[in-house]
C-alpha cells in the first residue's frame, strides 16, 4: 500500500514539473474562477445582511433618539398607530437594537467595541396597511421632523434598489464564475491529456503488465486535485484580501449610526467568509480531481 | 492453457483478420505462429491478452473466457501473461533494473519482493552486471533480454512473443531463442509469432501456419514450410 502511495505522489510531482506552463495556466484560471464564485457568495451575504432589519413585512422604521423618555416613545407610537396607513407598530428597545447591530457588524469586532446599548436608538417598526405602501413617503415626511425622532427609514427605496443591485451583481459574477470554471476545467483536461500523451509508452506497458485502470488513473487525478486545490488556495488569499479591504473602507463611514447606515451593513458577517473559503477549497479539489479522472478515463484506451 | 474456438476477427466491418480459428495450447507447450505479414499472427496474440475482442467465437486463457470477462478483471488476467515485442517497448528514461522493477511496481508488489526478484530474473537473462545501464547503452539483443526479464519477472503462466527476433541478427536471435526455450522448460507456455524461417526450423516445435486469416497447417515438431 505504502509503495502504491509513494508511487502515485512521485508520478504526480514529476508530471507537474514536466508540464509547468500548462499547469500554471490551469491553476491561475481556476483561481480566478473560484474567486469570482466566492465574491458572488460574499456579495449575496452582504446584501442579505443589509436586509436583516427589514423583516416580517416592516416597511418603515422610525428611529427614536436615545435620549427620549418612555412616555415620549409611547406618544410617537400611539400617534403612528392612529394613522390609517399603519396596520401595526412593533417596538424594539435600545438593547434589542444593540443586539441587531452586533449581528449585522459581526465581521468587525473593533466596530462593535465602540458601540453601547445606551447610545443606540430604539425602533418603532411599522407594518403598513394593505396597499398603503405608496402613502409611506408622506408618513415619513410627517414623522421625520418630530423632536424625538432621529431619522425615518423606508424599506421601499432601499430594498428595491439594493435588491436590484444585488441581483445584477450576483448574476454577472456567477456567469463570470461559471465561464471561467469551464475554462479552468478545459485547461485541466488539456494538461492531463498532455501528461498522458507524454507518458503513453509507460501507460501502454502498465496496461500490458496488468496495472489496474485505477492505479494508472490515480496519479493523474492527484495532479488534477492539486491543480484545483492550488487554484482554490490562491483564490482564498484573494477573497480574504478583498474582504479585508472592503471592511476596512466601510469603517471610514463612522460608527455613530451603525444601525441606520446601510453601507455599514454591506459586509460579510462572522464565520461566513471562512465557510465560503472552505467551500471553494472543496469545489476546487473536487472539480480538479473529477475533471482529471474523466480525462484519464477517456484517454486511457490509447 | 489457451483455447480458441471458431474465432473470427473483423476490422472495420470489412477486413477479416482471422476466420474461424480453432486450436488448443496445453500448459507448457511452445508454439510458433507463422505466416506472411498480415496473415493474422499478431491479431491472434492480441486476442489472447484481450487487447482485442473477436466478433465471433471464444478465447479461453488460463481457464477463463476472456471475451466475457469484465474490463475490471482484465489486469488480473494480464498478470498471468508476459508480453515480448519486436521493438522491446522499454522505457528509455529508466535503467535496466527500473524497467524490470516497473512491472512489479505497478501491480503493487512490495519493495522487498522487487529487490529480490529483479536481480534474480536479470541473472536468468544474463544481464547481471548491466542493471544500471539505460536501454540506449545496450545492444538490441540485450534490450530484448531486458524486455524478456520484464515479461517474466512476475512468473507468468504464459509468454506471448510477437516477432522477438525481428530486429536482431541471426546469432543474437538464436541467443534469444535459447533463453525463451529455457523459460519454456520451467513450465511457462510460450506462443511466438514469427516469420523467421531459420529459427522455426532450428527449434522443431509445434507450428501453426496462417494464411490471410485462416489456419492452413497445425503441425507438431514442424518446420517453417
Amino acid at each position: 500500500m505504502l509503495a502504491r502511495i509513494s508511487y502515485a505522489f512521485r508520478e504526480t510531482i514529476a508530471s507537474f514539473r514536466r508540464n509547468l506552463t500548462l499547469t500554471a495556466a490551469a491553476i491561475i484560471v481556476a483561481a480566478v474562477a473560484l474567486m469570482f464564485f466566492g465574491i458572488a457568495l460574499l456579495i449575496q451575504s452582504a446584501f442579505s445582511n443589509l436586509l436583516v432589519k427589514w423583516q416580517d413585512g416592516v416597511e418603515m422604521i422610525v428611529y427614536v433618539k436615545s435620549g427620549a423618555s418612555p412616555e415620549q416613545v409611547t406618544a410617537i407610537k400611539s400617534s403612528l398607530e392612529q394613522n390609517s396607513t399603519v396596520a401595526e407598530v412593533s417596538f424594539k428597545t435600545q438593547a434589542e437594537t444593540y443586539e441587531q447591530a452586533k449581528k449585522v457588524l459581526a465581521g468587525q469586532p473593533s466596530l462593535i467595541a465602540t458601540l453601547s446599548a445606551e447610545k443606540m436608538p430604539s425602533q418603532l417598526r411599522v407594518r403598513p396597511a394593505p396597499e398603503a405602501e405608496e402613502l409611506l413617503p408622506s408618513l415619513k415626511a410627517q414623522f421625520e421632523n418630530e423632536p424625538n425622532v432621529d431619522q425615518v427609514a423606508l424599506a421601499t427605496d432601499t430594498i428595491k434598489f439594493y435588491g436590484q443591485l444585488s441581483a445584477f451583481v450576483r448574476t454577472v459574477t456567477i456567469v463570470f464564475a461559471i465561464v471561467l470554471l469551464l475554462v479552468a476545467l478545459v485547461l485541466i483536461w488539456t494538461t492531463i491529456r498532455t501528461a498522458m500523451f507524454a507518458r503513453r509508452r509507460e501507460i501502454e506497458v502498465m496496461k500490458l503488465v496488468g496495472a489496474t485502470n485505477w492505479f494508472i488513473r490515480v496519479p493523474f487525478m492527484l495532479e488534477g486535485l492539486f491543480q484545483g486545490l492550488l487554484g482554490a488556495l490562491v483564490s482564498c488569499v484573494g477573497l480574504f484580501t478583498v474582504n479585508s479591504l472592503w471592511n476596512g473602507s466601510l469603517k471610514d463611514f463612522g460608527t455613530e449610526d451603525a444601525v441606520t447606515n446601510d453601507l455599514l451593513a454591506l459586509q460579510v458577517t462572522g464565520g461566513y467568509l471562512q465557510s465560503v473559503m472552505l467551500g471553494i477549497l472543496v469545489i476546487g479539489a473536487a472539480a480538479g480531481a473529477i475533471g482529471a479522472g474523466l480525462a484519464a478515463s477517456k484517454f486511457l484506451d490509447v | 492453457m489457451i483455447r480458441l474456438e471458431n474465432v473470427s476477427k473483423i476490422y472495420n466491418d470489412e477486413v477479416t483478420a482471422l476466420r474461424d480459428a480453432t486450436f488448443d495450447v496445453p500448459k507448457g507447450e511452445f508454439v510458433f505462429l507463422v505466416g506472411a505479414s498480415g496473415s493474422g499472427k499478431s491479431t491472434m496474440l492480441r486476442l489472447m491478452n484481450r487487447q482485442e475482442r473477436p466478433e465471433r467465437g471464444s478465447v479461453w486463457v488460463a481457464g477463463r473466457d476472456v471475451n466475457t470477462m469484465p474490463d475490471s478483471k482484465v489486469p488480473y488476467l494480464r498478470r498471468n501473461i508476459g508480453n515480448i515485442f519486436q521493438d522491446y517497448k522499454l522505457l528509455l528514461n529508466k535503467t535496466v533494473f527500473e524497467n524490470v522493477a516497473f512491472a512489479l511496481e505497478v501491480i503493487g508488489r512490495p519493495k522487498h519482493v522487487i529487490k529480490q526478484q529483479v536481480p534474480a530474473v536479470l541473472e536468468l537473462v544474463g544481464l547481471s552486471g548491466k542493471q544500471d545501464r539505460f536501454p540506449n547503452q545496450l545492444s538490441g539483443g540485450e534490450q530484448q533480454r531486458v524486455s524478456i526479464a520484464r515479461a517474466f519477472v512476475n512468473r507468468p503462466l504464459i509468454l506471448l512473443a510477437d516477432e522477438p527476433t525481428g530486429n536482431l541478427d541471426p546469432a543474437t536471435g538464436e541467443g534469444i531463442m535459447r533463453l525463451l526455450d529455457r523459460i519454456n522448460k520451467t513450465g511457462t507456455t510460450v506462443v511466438m509469432a514469427t516469420h523467421d524461417q531459420r529459427i522455426v526450423n532450428m527449434m522443431r516445435r509445434r507450428v501453426i501456419q496462417m494464411d490471410r486469416g485462416v489456419i492452413v497447417r497445425d503441425q507438431a515438431r514442424g518446420v517453417y514450410d
